[in-house]
């Protein structure tokens, strides 16, 4: 059948369009409605795909994981390492950003391009070798600081240390985000503070950190939820140990899924974790529409 | 407009491609054999393998046999191109799958018909394999006959779906530099707790109060493992008397783990900050000694082979003969895939009776794997004994007992309970019993049973 183009009815459906939007449509559905859907239903049952077992347990695995002292305390130190790993990524990045957009600093396009390399690189890999420059014998971190201090074995620092690596990875990608902002902020308003006689302090928290809101809640909403999922460093630097006290939620997560194969319990932790983060995601999303009525 | 239609159907051909590249093909493509006599000896004593025959008639063939080693490190690869050899007709695709990648894709694989027809196991995952795999087609008390440790592994009907081909167990790795700096000579070498920790103290060096060389090091994963051997050496079991829970929050737990704290704060021969990984600080000549598996061998010689090293059995509390030297854990022979046709199937069943029947896959195995032969009639071979971690086991292999393919649990609570007291600052009492409320938790929906009641001397235990 041909329309009155002459394009007959197989050539019209499958057009170039039709067939990417198809691909996305069911790239979609099978990599992330699919799994989501599946992990909701998993968690209502105890499951373990690799022997199939599928049975219905209803809120067992719930109730299970909200009276587990673990679940709480992984908890608790995934809002830590999120919240300070955070916190410093804004400090240093912008700190740094402000450096590299100073007058003053030469070789601007080498520094911008070392702070980066880090971000670029594999997080396994600069697990590992954190985890060298850690050790107590042989590391170079207790070598130039002169401290004795066992830091991944030691609950008191392993989390520390964790998240100074995290840190020390992570900062160039906010550097190079607000020196993009940093470079589009509007001259006229330094101009004009400036014949208002402000001093550099007052420039600084009164005009160019508010004219940065909107990218500082772009890295605090994306670390956020990068951070939340965290897991990566630690089972490379310290499989959640010393005993318990650097598991975090992500990390939980795959322990119960792919060391014990209790994928209902590992599920029924996703589906919390996924809660949470579209919470926190909302809570975001509505302070930065707030924002951006305000400007 | 041309070139828009022409980059669809490019991508919709390679979607077909694609997705027909998700089935898979085994048909056998080839030589055909057509020689039974081949003119070979038959093997083996007990389970003996008659290798003037066809297989699959001599049709052309192709199975598959997956594996995490390689060849170098899992002894079934050299077995599989001398098969080859003796019938061109079949041949064996080996496909390599890393550690961590194998148990959930073989599973997977295992559940449909595409699955490889012979795979390697490892016996603490049995519960996700046992489901898919095939009785051995081989008379069980033939196999108990040749194999030490095959009846173990029998299930309810008599059956096995794979046994040891070689076992392992925890031996005490010493530096011979380190020792001979510290005036030891073999007459030193302990043989009870009591004077390990004298030699021990000789070999551990301090500089203005800081350890410099530790005399034993148990930093790491190694608790893990002495925790068990400890507790059998004291008739103490790891499993409750029904064989479905973790016995680990008792009086013998405790008392050892006291013993191993004290190593370290009493008796000052090793620090919980000295050398975080017992096997690398052993590498580094920075540990005398260290209590490690077989493994180790292999390690040693790939990582750190200027280390002269010397290996002794594990010390005992006295000189009596305990419940159990240790416990042992095996190296498994191949499982046969009971989804795959019977044509692979037969190929597959064929092809384990020629490992079994063969003492060149056992000496492979030994070589490879560093462990101790399962085969009795190759426990007492010379070539092998000549081997120091195979003579420091041979003399303790019938006081050796096997737990069971154990949850995984056993050991990383264990390890948890481990950094709890000797990094966290837990006291003993309150570790062990988090230790044990895990372990209840994670083996509340498994369906593991104990075998420690298949041990000879099982009546012995506490």
């Amino acid at each position: 059948m041909k329309n009155k183009n002459g394009e007959s009815l197989l050539s019209r459906i499958f057009t170039l369009r039709n067939m990417a939007v198809t691909f996305l449509v069911v790239y979609f559905a099978v990599f992330l409605a699919y799994p989501i859907i599946k992990a909701f239903a998993g968690s209502l049952h105890d499951w373990n795909p690799l022997v199939g077992t599928y049975d219905w347990v209803g809120f067992d695995n719930f109730k299970q994981i909200l009276t587990d002292k673990l679940f709480w305390s992984s908890m608790w130190n995934t809002a830590v390492f999120a919240g300070v790993s955070t916190v410093f990524r804004i400090v240093l990045g912008l700190g740094l950003a402000l450096l590299l957009s100073a007058k003053l600093v030469k070789c601007k396009d080498t520094l911008r391009g070392l702070f980066y390399m880090p971000t670029i690189t594999p997080l396994v890999a600069v697990s590992f070798v954190w985890m060298w420059m850690f050790d107590p014998q042989f590391g170079m971190v207790d070598k130039v600081t002169g401290l004795d201090i066992n830091w991944l074995h030691d609950t008191k620092w392993a989390m520390p240390a964790i998240i100074i690596m995290t840190i020390w990875k992570d900062f160039g990608y906010a550097t190079v985000l607000y020196l993009a902002g940093l470079m589009n902020l509007p001259r006229d308003v330094y101009e004009a503070a400036a014949i208002d006689g402000a001093n550099s302090v007052q420039i600084f928290f009164k005009i160019t950190l508010p004219l940065l809101k909107s990218t500082t809640l772009f890295i605090v909403i994306t670390s956020l939820i990068s951070y939340l999922q965290a897991y990566v460093q630690i089972l490379v630097m310290t499989e959640g140990g010393p005993g318990t006290s650097t598991y975090t939620i992500s990390y939980l997560i795959f322990d119960q899924a792919f060391q014990k194969y209790n994928f209902g319990v590992a599920s029924a932790q996703a589906v919390i974790l996924f809660l949470f983060t579209g919470v926190l995601t909302l809570i975001m999303f509505k302070i930065s529409g707030d924002s951006e009525d305000l400007a | 407009m041309r070139f828009k239609k022409s980059i669809a159907a490019a991508v919709a051909a390679m979607s077909i491609v694609g997705l027909a590249a998700c089935g898979g093909g085994t048909t056998g493509s080839g030589t055909t054999d057509t020689k039974a006599d081949k003119g070979l000896d038959v093997m083996g004593k007990t389970i003996t393998y008659d290798p003037n025959h066809l297989v699959n008639d001599g049709k052309p063939i192709q199975i598959e046999y997956w594996s995490w080693g390689s060849k170098g490190t899992d002894p079934v690869y050299k077995m599989i191109e001398s098969y080859m050899k003796i019938y061109p007709n079949v041949t064996i695709k080996t496909v390599n799958v890393s550690w961590d990648d194998y148990w959930t894709k073989l599973p997977l694989a295992l559940k449909g018909k595409n699955g490889p027809a012979v795979f390697n196991i490892h016996n603490s995952y049995d519960a996700l394999i046992r489901p898919y795999a095939a009785d051995y087609d081989i008379d069980t008390e033939a196999l108990e006959t040749d194999y030490s440790t095959a009846s173990v592994h029998e299930d309810e009907n008599g059956k096995v779906k794979y046994v040891d081909s070689v076992i392992n167990t925890g031996n005490i790795y010493y530096n011979k530099t380190l020792w001979k700096e510290a005036g030891l000579t073999d007459a030193d070498i302990p043989t009870t707790w009591d004077e390990f920790i004298q030699v021990a103290q000789k070999l551990t060096k301090t500089d203005g109060g800081k350890m410099t060389q530790a005399g034993f090091n148990f930093n790491g994963d190694a608790y893990s493992a002495i925790y068990q051997g400890l507790n059998y050496q004291k008739g103490e079991l790891l499993f409750s008397s029904d064989g479905e829970k973790a016995n680990y929050n008792n009086d013998v737990t405790k008392e050892n783990m006291q013993f191993l704290k004290d190593l370290y704060d009493k008796y000052k021969v090793g620090s919980v900050d000295f050398g975080n990984d017992y096997t690398q600080s052993f590498g580094n000549g920075q540990s005398a000694m260290i209590y490690a598996w077989g493994h180790m061998e292999g390690t040693l010689k790939e990582k750190y082979p200027d280390i002269d090293y010397g290996v002794f059995a594990t010390p005992t509390f006295s000189a009596d003969t305990p419940f159990a030297y240790d416990r042992y854990n095996g190296e498994s022979t191949p499982g046969i895939n009971k989804n795959q046709t019977k044509e692979q199937q037969a190929v597959a069943q064929d092809f384990i009776k020629y490992l079994l029947a063969n003492d060149d896959y056992i000496r492979e195995a030994v070589a490879e794997l560093n462990s101790f032969p399962a085969k009795v009639s190759l426990q007492d071979d010379e070539d092998i004994l000549s081997k120091p971690v195979m003579a420091a086991i041979q003399p303790r292999v019938d006081r050796l007992i096997w737990p069971g393919p154990a949850p995984s649990t056993v050991e990383s609570s264990g390890t948890t309970a481990f950094q709890n007291v000797f990094q966290n600052g837990m006291s003993i009492d309150k570790a062990l019993k988090e230790a044990q409320a895990q372990m209840d938790a994670d083996m509340k929906s498994s369906d593991f049973t104990s075998m420690e009641s298949k041990y000879a001397y099982f009546d012995e235990h506490k």
